[in-house]
């Protein structure tokens, strides 16, 4: 049961965005050389982001990419689901009808799983993440400056 | 991010021996056919469930399944793990992966969120016993029992 390298690093490269688009737009090359991920890739996964609406992007030597709405207006549960599809844990409703042991457990695991984890994900922001990778990351400037 | 066909058919089947077990021993040909799943997978599986203690196998003519314990001290999520292994979302949470998947896994802020989802995922299956969904199943049978009995009515 895994989430696709999509979902992954297209969650990691836009917390890096919302980090670094403070100072203006940001070069993909830029955040691929940071997060140690293929730019060729992250330009799918910015071209599906730019498409619904997460990100803007400008042309040119100055150009690069933006955030389209502040980050807590943006919520993971948004972002994966433009990079995943619905967030749901099982595919296959055919077998799954009222009256039947399939139906059951989609009634009380499957769809119950689901709704806590759109819950979850629509309940964290864009901020909240860049929130805490300041603190992890001042912990750890700390730690070197002792 | 999909459980697969494992995890929902070993809990699929458990249920239905939990149902059908209680006078009973089962053969995975009865439980194949009701849930109208192979046979042969099912013998992967209860493989599986019977070495971590989910179910108990008696040999012989009258031989066949049964669950290794009451139903209410079984949780789904005991039987989906059984199959499935860690339902981690992404892989640098399974068991010792996590340095190799990633340089920079203290660093890493999307670990919360994995790790928030996993989290999840395991209370609801581990808040559900499989007497839950027997209970469920049966009540929702007779229901639609029920609605077939009017509808041949009309």
């Amino acid at each position: 049961m895994k989430l696709s390298t999509k979902g992954r690093y297209g969650l990691r490269a836009l917390i890096d965005l919302a980090v670094h688009s403070q100072e203006g737009h940001v070069p993909l090359a830029k955040i691929a050389e940071r997060q140690g991920l293929s730019e060729i890739y992250l330009e799918q996964v910015f071209a599906a982001l730019r498409k619904s609406g997460i990100v803007k992007s400008v042309k040119g030597a100055q150009g690069g990419y933006l955030l389209a709405a502040p980050p807590a207006k943006v919520t993971v549960g948004d972002i994966l689901r433009v990079l995943e599809g619905e967030l749901t844990v099982v595919d296959g409703e055919d077998r799954m009808e009222k009256g039947t042991i399939a139906g059951t457990v989609r009634k009380l695991v499957w769809d119950k799983m689901d709704e806590r984890i759109n819950r979850y994900v629509d309940g964290i922001t864009l901020e909240a993440l860049v929130e805490e990778h300041k603190k992890i990351n001042y912990q750890d400037f700390l730690m070197y400056y002792i | 991010m999909k459980i697969s066909t494992k995890g929902r058919y070993a809990l699929e089947a458990v249920v239905d021996l939990a149902v059908n077990s209680t006078d009973h021993l089962q053969s995975l040909q009865q439980i194949a056919e009701r849930l109208d799943l192979s046979k042969n997978y099912l013998e992967q599986l209860f493989g599986t469930l019977r070495k971590k203690g989910i179910v108990n196998s008696i040999r012989g003519a009258q031989g066949g399944y049964l669950l290794a314990r009451a139903p209410e001290a079984i949780t789904a999520g005991e039987v989906i793990r059984a199959v499935e292994g860690p339902l981690s979302p992404v892989v640098c949470l399974d068991d010792g992966k996590c340095q190799q998947a990633c340089t920079d896994f203290e660093m890493c802020v999307t670990r919360i969120v994995w790790q928030a989802i996993m989290d999840e995922i395991n209370q609801v299956a581990d808040e559900v016993t499989l007497q839950d969904l027997v209970s469920d199943y049966l009540e929702s049978r007779d229901a639609s029992d029920g609605e077939t009995d009017i509808e041949y009515m009309i």
